[in-house]
């Protein structure tokens, strides 16, 4: 586990960047700067990242900009990517219509 | 964007049937089962939807279901897949705006906040 | 609720998920295959260029082919392949949520295998969302499966295998490939496959990347641009090319989603976030098993292989086999594996770079940075060779585990030996009896037919040919290099086609002798 209240010391006070409205996660459109600036908060985790900033919870789930934002916050927080945990992997992986959700009894309606 | 009329390797490209569908009202041609987005990119359509928060136009990122950047309203359901599904007959395709095809409620004016997801 | 009992529940039918399922099913498993496909075959049916390695891997056979084999093999041995169903869950109990249409259903493997394959990284740069930027995977699907052009004048990011093969199948669906560009500084994919490209005039820039993709609606031109060491721009020295395109191959991660639902344990590797799985690909929990690059990205060819591996070890699992017979059986495929993760490009050399080949030869730094091998530095390797009678000239410098070669000539020209990433050897004082089938055989086209015509000065090269229109005998034009210039006058003198070439066509040109060793691609006039 990072020591937030060091490491946010070690890496200083978010500083902008010429680049920091590309965006990272296309679904939801948020940018390199929103989350650089959520780090320099205080907000470490990918898991974090997705409640506060819904990166990586759009219609692809991550798919696209799961390594992207993972390597960002690396960098942000100088420290290898292998040190920043990935996503939680939850059911569905793939969009669902919430009617298809309740629509449970499949098996059941084929027998 | 053109079709591959003989390839090297793959050779002649199958007869498809072609059928009749509405891309925003305008009536265009494809053949029957290939995905949607290839019959757009044949009549020379790129942008398949804007985006709700920055109004950004988006078209075929990965064309296997994945990313979802070329959703569209289809047959009045949004967020369809149009990379993968199976272009028919009559399928009314329309651009997506946010998450609706209309362009006022969903994301074509800048700096009016169009519904978001 | 309903929930239905399966034996074997593979996820995925692509290379691995099929060889799975076929090596289970042919020990006695019943095998389910579920797909979210439309078709199956995973990506098999996108790969139009021969494969490489020996005839065990189906070596000199196009991807599709293979597919299409593998499919009849399911067929055959039973195995049930059900598709337009995504699964949406695994958990750690082996039950399965499947969602097929509108409707969501349960299953409860015995066993589990997990052959999910990969998903294309990206990188973001400017204008990097607006429509035209697309994954090389994509422009691969469009053209190969679909026949439609992904796009007029492409600039392709990546020169890993995907880059360069995706570039060359762009090419052949008659797209223009204005360069190719990696933040690298060398190319990461096979020499053979880039010298195909930089012989047509397709430029390499390396230590380049995207610096800004261009356009209101759509993309209308990219500029890229040098990086120093840190992968920082240098400023001036930019590069602007006019294209409707940009294709991003930057590399594949393992999509390890629902292995990391289920709770088996994870490791971050160089070769992805994959499971931590034994040779057989059995993870954490017992009978939940992983394959192909959701383990670790690979070749078809290894997932195929692993896939298999996999299969034998779940049929021992549910008691199929004995643990000898699967010992026996597993001994035999880990040979085969074995022999496709030698080489420079292995996947223990991941990242290194290396300075000699095997036989202890520099290798060239022109087909590293340029994307072809130098005039003077053709004549270090063992595939070069100097007759007045015809004799192939193998430009293949790179240890890769790779042989049809060797096998293809019946009279002995050409040795690779027991070795099967040994560079090929042009053998001194063998008789060529041009039949092509060396030229034709070799996946990275670098074999070429060379002899020279004393009597009037000049000399005729075969070579490779994979696009339309074929070239006729007769036809003049120009010789291009290595490099892709126009250096010489060249006249097409014999043009053959065969069903045993497999859409490798050998096209002949006379050319000055002066030329013979430096002519190896033709344009018309």
């Amino acid at each position: 586990m990072l020591d937030i209240q060091e490491k946010l010391k070690e890496i200083g006070p978010y500083v902008p960047e010429e680049d920091d409205d590309l965006l990272v996660c296309r679904c939801e459109e948020v940018t390199k700067g929103e989350i650089r600036k959520a780090v320099h908060g205080g907000i470490t985790t990918i898991e974090e990242l997705r409640r506060f900033l819904r990166c990586g919870m759009g219609l692809c789930q991550g798919q696209t900009c799961g390594t992207l934002t993972r390597r960002l916050v690396a960098r942000e927080l100088h420290v290898p990517q292998s040190e920043i945990d990935v996503a939680t992997s939850r059911s569905p992986m793939r969009p669902l219509a919430m009617e298809t959700a309740g629509n449970d009894l499949g098996n059941e309606e084929k027998q | 964007m053109e079709r591959i009329k003989n390839h090297p390797i793959l050779g002649a490209s199958p007869a498809g049937k072609l059928v009749d569908f509405y891309y925003d009202g305008k009536k265009l041609q494809g053949y029957e089962g290939e995905p949607i987005a290839m019959a757009l990119r044949v009549n020379g359509i790129m942008i398949h939807r804007y985006t709700a928060k920055r109004h950004e136009p988006r078209g075929v990122f990965c064309a296997i279901g994945r990313c979802t950047d070329c959703v569209m309203v289809v047959d009045g359901q949004p967020n369809v897949r149009t990379c993968i599904t199976p272009l028919r007959e009559g399928m009314k395709v329309q651009t997506q705006y946010g998450a609706t095809a209309d362009p006022d409620f969903g994301a074509a004016k800048k700096g009016k906040g169009g519904a978001t997801v | 609720m309903k929930v239905e009992r399966k034996e074997l529940i593979v996820i995925g039918a692509g290379p691995a998920g099929l060889s799975a399922a076929i090596e289970a099913a042919s020990h006695g498993v019943k095998a389910t295959v579920f797909d979210e496909n439309a078709r199956p075959g995973g990506q098999l049916f996108k790969q139009i260029h021969k494969f490489f390695g020996s005839k065990e891997h189906k070596a000199k056979i196009r991807g599709f082919r293979i597919g299409e084999d593998l499919l009849k093999e399911a067929e055959e041995k039973g195995v049930e392949v059900i598709l337009n169903a995504t699964v949406i869950g695994l958990y750690k109990e082996k039950e399965v949520q499947v969602q097929i249409g509108t409707e969501v259903y349960h299953y409860k493997g015995d066993a589990i295998l997990v052959a999910t394959g990969a998903a294309e990284n990206m990188v973001n740069f400017r204008g990097w969302t607006l429509p035209g930027v697309i994954g090389a995977g994509a422009a691969q699907t469009m053209m190969n499966l679909y026949h439609v052009k992904p796009g007029e004048r492409i600039l392709m990011l990546g020169t890993g295998n995907v880059g360069l093969v995706v570039s060359y199948q762009l090419m052949q669906a008659g797209c223009k490939v204005v360069a190719l560009a990696d933040a690298a500084p060398r190319i990461g994919g096979y020499g053979v496959h880039a010298s195909k490209l930089a012989r047509c005039g397709v430029p390499f820039y390396l230590s380049h990347t995207i610096k800004e993709a261009e356009g209101t609606d759509c993309v209308t031109g990219v500029t890229i641009a040098q990086v120093d060491d840190h992968f920082r721009f240098i400023p001036g020295t930019e590069k602007h090319f006019d294209v409707d395109t940009i294709c991003v191959a930057v590399g594949l991660s393992p999509m390890a989603q629902l292995l990391k639902m289920d709770g088996v344990e994870m490791a971050d590797t160089r070769g992805g976030y994959i499971p931590k799985c034994d040779e057989t690909g059995a993870t954490s929990i017992p009978g939940i098993y992983a394959a192909g690059d959701v383990a670790g990205i690979e070749e078809a060819s290894s997932a195929m292989i692993e896939g298999r591996m996999s299969g034998a070890a779940i049929a021992e699992y549910l008691g199929y086999m004995t643990g000898e017979e699967k010992s026996s059986r597993e001994e035999e495929l880990d040979h085969s594996l074995e022999a496709l993760r030698q080489g420079m490009f292995a996947p223990k050399n991941r990242g290194r770079k290396i300075e000699k080949t095997e036989e202890g030869i520099d290798i060239s730094e022109t087909l590293l940075t340029k994307g072809y091998i130098a005039d003077d530095e053709i004549k270090r390797f063992p595939g070069y060779r100097y007759e007045v009678k015809i004799h192939p000239v193998i430009e293949c410098t790179q240890n890769i585990p790779c042989n049809p070669c060797q096998t293809a000539c019946r009279k002995g020209c050409i040795s690779i030996g027991d070795n099967i990433t040994s560079l090929p050897i042009s053998v001194k004082g063998s008789e060529c009896v041009d039949c092509g089938m060396c030229v034709a055989s070799c996946s990275g086209q670098a074999i070429f037919l060379v002899k020279e015509n004393e009597d009037e000065g000049t000399a005729e090269i075969t070579i490779p040919y994979e696009f339309l229109p074929l070239p006729e005998v007769g036809d003049k034009g120009s010789a291009l290099s290595r490099s892709g210039q126009k250096i010489c006058e060249a006249e097409i003198t014999r043009v053959r086609t065969s069903k045993a070439y497999d859409g490798t066509n050998l096209v002949t040109m006379k050319v000055p002798t002066a030329f013979e060793d430096s002519a190896r691609f033709f344009i018309k006039a």
